[in-house]
């Protein structure tokens, strides 16, 4: 039972994960569906299986290249989420913080006729100092006025929602889909409908930031003095200020990287994988992202097979209703379910330490 | 009926990693004073702990006047008449006295016949009777956060009297007492013996046995070693079976030899968070080679005023000098780095990020200078080597070296990590704010040989605690602290014992 | 026009200070509480589906499924309550990071049932309940909905039992020192349950107030931060319940009173967006003067060992 302790790390989401799929498979089965069938349709929805039948243009790897179009942002905003939690907050403002970036860079560089070169670049830019402000924010009202960063988060994203709303139908909506104007491809961090061998493809430029991005993270928390800090202040504020640690200074840049990502993975959203803003609705993956980021035990190298698997989750919903006949948000139950029993973390660990102990004793014995 | 009120047969109980109690037997007559002796870790604390129910011991058997109880809760325990004042108080602030006191067993009334209230006016009148009837002066109107420690313990007491116990177990009650309060309390404890109340008394202090105890148990390792009759048996005999070994009480201690002021406080006062002044007016000075302590009954704002000098308190008015140089609006940091160290009284929430590793804590004050960091980005390799070295030199004992996470460290090696990285720090100055508390005598004669040491190699030491047997023990100057401010702050040779507690009481004209 | 403003901002307050009370008895226990949002929304969906499968028996006339609406949306925001609970009472869960999931798992939960219930039971593709209309009652020539009466009468009933009964002193208790408790012989934890319980019946009552006043049906659209302004309004309240009343009234008077200037001052409808942030920017402010000298129950969110000491 040694092992067990060792890939404790491991071994716990996994139970959990495992936990959430039983009870979805029971939830899908009592539906009257085959639940194996709906996760395979999932799978298919996001390009990992083969579906039955394509339309014209179309392939497998058309869908894969859509589905890592939907898993950059994910990837993105999870580290957001892991970020702010190593610094023992909880920024759930991800959702509004990828609107701002999504909507500012739209504004200044999707509405204009920047060349690509520098109009890519530039809405990474915008997106890291418009998302990095509004976490910055919370951070500040945390530290500052000792405002719980939950309820400012969820204040922010509905007054930045509608502000966005506002906006949106007063100076950039498009009569007809009643969203914002498409950006131009110039800016876009998807080059869209690349043709190759007859078929079309999304390639999402935006991957091979966000595999940076974890690289940077981990590097960041496992060996920068920054890290180190972000760690003591998230574990022991009194303590991290006992040794000298500028407490407040620390919250405020782990909000405003927290901040930063979620702009980068509004950037890569709307951006990216769409190309206008919906307004009046937050991206329901500001909070899938929680539970990529719990699942993923805050580990970046975690974040990239959790976020894996939300997204599979989330993409596939589309397909997996339109096959299976259940409703797409039954993905949001999944991930809820997942998120839920991801949250008994400690239980779990709880449980498996009794375990091992009574056969510790019994060994003894 | 056997003779015996209380008697627990062969009982054992293990913790993961050791066993509290070995087959530990006790027998505890109706009406006598039982005093449980030992040392911090023999095994004292969790015995009682089972005859009140917070634990069920894996072996062995509990008869309370002489019917086999199995004890699974301290309400049972309770129903069995037995009471006990812990050693941190269980009582809720911002409560009333009496609020505290009726807690669970609440006097009912209905309004108008009907909904049900609780009748706070009845228990403030039985509890004002109660407290006259055994000595033990309360308003029951007052809010626990607005009175001293030594009435909160008699609310305790008052607690178990309201339950009608008749089994009274005390741990270590005069740990945080001054001189005067601890005569009074053990005056209490012999009225509640009159009053044909049992007392068992779980304490490392002889002297108190001595005075009150018709019997004492002594504890070694979670064994009984002896059981002996107080009356015949000397406490150098008592002390000698409670460690062990032979013990000498005086310590060495070298002459001091004063160098230049370190550290020179004027007329400081310090707010507390409620806007009030806890630190009022105080000045103090710390030489080279000094032991400053300051004593004083908890929450006179001792802690407080270390917490100013080293940054974590702000400063209202008043200057603090170090080396010279003015810091009093330095930041922790900028405070660290001119050269103040820092033990704080609670290590676990202070001192140490309990889930970082060991290694990770050894350099917290550390992490980000060099070799440990160059440019923001750490150099792990270092940081180890450093923490070996500190682990040999200190010998700070624990499972896996430097991995070991901290939280799975026991009392002693954690205090000792933590002492290890101040004193690492060569700092001109260390503060001691009750460096021993909650740890056995061999740390605590560790640990006071240590800040002996350094006060030899030089440091200016500020000692904050509220033993007052380590106050007399270590310092060349004493400060007492009273309802924050310094009463009186003379050498340690023209204070005794007795006239340091009348200052912590804030009797002034001695 | 003060009548209005008056009128609907009642409308808006009542049910949002039952649920700040609701959060006043878990979080005065010890427990932090962000779930109220969640709660309010399955205790409405519940209230919601029993009225419109009671409206079938009884006819589109009947008062009854309104009443019997209101008991099963405490009934519901109860029974969903006992989720909260059981993590952070027994399961040991991050109670903020709970509490959000909580509230992520409510809706999800309530739009696939919204939908699918619409669907298998009334064969309709509606992602809402459409509820009835509320009688109204006339007191003191002023119409009122019912369920202001209701939340009056159970908001004094709450401040009794928090206040007066031996249940209120040991819960109170709870959330300051556990430790205290425990050695009184009383079991913490069955406290700490049974007050997040209550928090789930009254958040249900105010989900299911704000389905009828708002927009006499039920959907996902009952997910508008009310749970969070809530509470604000009790750390503005101090986590007292006569205070939290003001911040909740404040609350209510500066919605209305925002629309009703918009509707004076007869702004196209895109204004309304930005009235609509209003009562969100309002809780930021209260927050930042009111948070720093407020003091929170001493064991807030704290999970308690009883081995521990």
């Amino acid at each position: 039972m040694k092992w067990v302790k060792q890939y404790e790390e491991t071994i716990i989401p996994v139970i959990a994960l495992l936990l959430s799929l039983t009870v979805a498979g029971i939830v899908i089965a009592l539906l009257g569906n085959n639940p194996f069938a709906v996760f395979a349709n999932l799978l298919r929805g996001s390009g990992i299986l083969p579906k039955l039948r394509y339309a014209g243009g179309k392939s497998m790897l058309t869908d894969l290249c859509s589905f890592l179009n939907y898993w950059t942002p994910m990837i993105f905003a999870a580290l957001g989420v892991a970020v702010a939690l190593k610094a023992g907050l909880f920024n759930i403002a991800i959702s509004g913080q990828m609107l701002v970036a999504g909507f500012t860079s739209s504004v200044i560089v999707g509405y204009s006729s920047i060349q690509s070169v520098i109009a890519k670049p530039l809405v990474l830019l915008i997106s890291i100092v418009a998302g990095g402000a509004v976490g910055a924010l919370i951070g500040w009202l945390k530290y500052r006025f000792n405002i719980n960063e939950v309820v400012s988060s969820i204040m922010l994203n509905y007054i930045l929602q509608y502000i966005v709303a506002f906006f949106i139908s007063m100076y950039y909506v498009d009569p007809i889909s009643r969203q914002s104007r498409a950006v131009s491809d110039e800016s876009r961090l998807t080059l869209a409908n690349v043709e190759f061998g007859g078929y079309r493809y999304d390639i999402p430029l935006g991957m091979i930031v966000a595999l940076f991005a974890i690289a940077g993270v981990q590097f960041v928390c496992k060996k920068t003095t920054l890290g180190y800090e972000l760690g003591a202040v998230g574990l022991n504020r009194k303590a991290a200020r006992y040794a000298g640690i500028n407490v407040g200074r620390t919250m405020l840049l782990a909000m405003f990287i927290s901040g930063a990502l979620a702009g980068l993975a509004g950037a890569t959203y709307y951006l990216g994988y769409f190309a206008s803003i919906q307004p009046k609705v937050l991206a329901a993956m500001g909070y899938d992202s929680i539970a990529v980021a719990l699942l993923g035990n805050s580990n970046p190298i975690g974040i990239l097979f959790a976020s894996f698997l939300i997204s599979v989750i989330g993409k596939g919903s589309t397909y997996m209703s339109s096959t299976s006949g259940l409703d797409a948000e039954l993905s949001s139950v999944i991930i809820s379910l997942i998120l839920l029993f991801s949250a008994c973390k400690v239980y779990i660990r709880h449980s498996i330490n009794k375990a091992t102990d009574k056969r510790k004793a019994r060994v003894e014995k | 009926m056997s003779e015996y009120i209380v008697e627990m047969r062969n009982i054992t109980k293990r913790f993961p990693g050791i066993v509290a109690n070995d087959d530990v037997t006790i027998q505890i007559k109706k009406g006598e004073v039982y005093a449980l002796l030992g040392e911090n870790g023999a095994g004292k604390s969790t015995l009682m702990s089972m005859l009140f129910g917070m634990y069920e011991p894996d072996v062995g058997e509990i008869y309370v006047r002489g019917n086999r109880e199995i004890i699974s809760s301290p309400s049972y325990a309770t129903s069995l008449y037995i009471g006990m004042v812990h050693q941190h108080f269980k009582l809720v602030s911002n409560y009333t006295i009496a609020e505290n006191i009726i807690m669970g067993i609440e006097p009912m009334k209905r309004f108008l016949g009907l909904l049900p209230y609780v009748d706070i006016k009845s228990a403030n009148e039985e509890i004002a009777r109660l407290s006259s009837e055994y000595g033990l002066e309360v308003d029951p109107t007052k809010r626990i956060c607005d009175v001293p420690v030594s009435v909160q313990q008699r609310v305790e007491i008052l607690k178990m009297l309201y339950r009608d116990a008749d089994i009274l177990i005390f741990d270590e009650p005069t740990a945080v007492l001054t001189p005067q309060e601890i005569e009074f309390l053990l005056k209490i404890i012999e009225g509640l013996k009159k009053a044909g109340k049992t007392v068992i008394l779980i304490t490392h202090k002889l002297e108190e046995i001595k005075k009150v105890a018709d019997r004492c148990a002594i504890l070694n390792r979670g064994k009984v070693i002896d059981v002996m009759d107080v009356r015949n048996t000397s406490t150098a005999e008592m002390a000698s079976k409670m460690v062990g070994r032979e013990i000498s009480s005086e310590r060495k201690k070298a002459g001091a030899r004063y160098g230049e002021e370190v550290l020179v406080v004027q007329h400081l006062t310090v707010k507390d968070d409620n806007g009030f002044d806890i630190v009022k007016n105080v000045s103090l000075c710390v030489r080279q080679g000094e032991i400053v302590a300051v004593a004083g009954v908890a929450g006179n704002g001792q802690v407080e005023l270390a917490d100013a000098i080293a940054g974590f308190k702000k400063v209202s008015s008043g200057k603090i000098v170090l080396n010279g140089k003015e810091i009093a609006n330095k930041t922790i940091r900028g405070r660290i780095q001119s050269g103040i160290s820092y033990i704080p009284e609670d290590r676990q929430s202070y001192g140490l990020v309990l889930d970082f590793s060991l290694a990770e804590n050894l350099v917290l004050k550390k992490y980000n200078q060099e070799p440990y960091a160059r440019k923001g980005i750490r150099n792990q390799q270092e940081v180890e080597l450093f923490s070996e070295r500190l682990q040999k030199n200190y010998d700070i004992r624990s499972a896996r070296g430097n991995q070991t996470i901290v939280r799975s460290m026991s009392g002693g090696n954690q205090q000792k990590a933590i002492i290890a990285r101040e004193v690492e720090q060569d700092s001109s100055l260390i503060i001691f704010v009750q460096p021993t508390r909650g740890l056995d005598v061999g740390a605590i004669h560790n640990i006071h040989n240590q800040i002996l040491a350094e006060r030899d190699k030089g440091k200016a030491i500020l000692l904050v605690s509220l033993e007052l047997d380590e106050v007399m023990a270590l310092a060349d100057t004493i400060a007492v602290m009273y309802n924050g401010q310094i009463l009186t702050c003379e050498d340690a040779t023209s204070l005794s014992i007795d006239e340091v507690g009348q200052y912590m009481m804030g009797v002034v004209n001695i | 026009m003060i009548e209005n403003i008056i009128g609907e901002g009642m409308t808006f307050a009542l049910p949002l200070f039952v649920m700040a009370i609701g959060g006043i008895y878990s979080e005065r226990s010890g427990i932090t509480n962000l779930a109220l949002e969640g709660l309010q929304g399955v205790g409405a969906f519940v209230g919601a589906l029993a009225a419109v499968l009671l409206a079938r028996v009884f006819g589109a006339q009947s008062q009854l499924p309104y009443y019997a609406a209101l008991l099963f949306a405490m009934l519901g925001g109860t029974l969903y309550a006992s989720l909260h609970a059981l993590l952070c009472v027994y399961f040991k869960a991050n109670q903020v990071i709970n509490g959000v999931v909580v509230n992520i798992l409510a809706m999800a939960l309530t739009a696939v049932f919204t939908k699918g219930i619409n669907r298998r039971l009334f064969g309709t593709p509606s992602d809402k309940f459409v509820l009835g209309v509320s009688e109204r009652w006339s007191i003191l020539e002023k119409s009122v909905y019912p369920f202001e009466v209701i939340i009056v009468v159970v908001a004094m009933i709450s401040w009794y039992v928090l206040y007066r009964t031996k249940y209120g002193l040991r819960l109170r208790a709870c959330g300051d020192n556990p430790h205290a408790v425990d050695a009184a012989g009383i079991d913490v934890a069955k406290i700490r349950f049974t007050a997040v319980l209550v928090s789930g019946a009254l958040s249900g009552l105010a989900g299911i107030s704000f389905a009828y006043s708002v927009s006499a049906s039920f959907s996902s659209g009952i997910y508008v931060g009310y749970g969070y302004l809530s509470i604000a309004a009790l750390i503005f309240g101090n986590w007292k319940i006569v205070p939290t009343l003001v911040a909740c009234l404040v609350f209510g008077f500066a919605k209305s009173g925002g629309y009703q200037l918009v509707q004076a001052a007869g702004l196209p409808s895109s204004y309304s967006d930005l009235i609509m942030i209003l009562p969100y920017v309002l809780t930021l402010l209260l927050l930042v003067f009111f948070s720093k000298h407020n003091h929170a129950p001493r064991a807030l969110g704290e999970i308690y060992d009883k081995g521990k000491r």
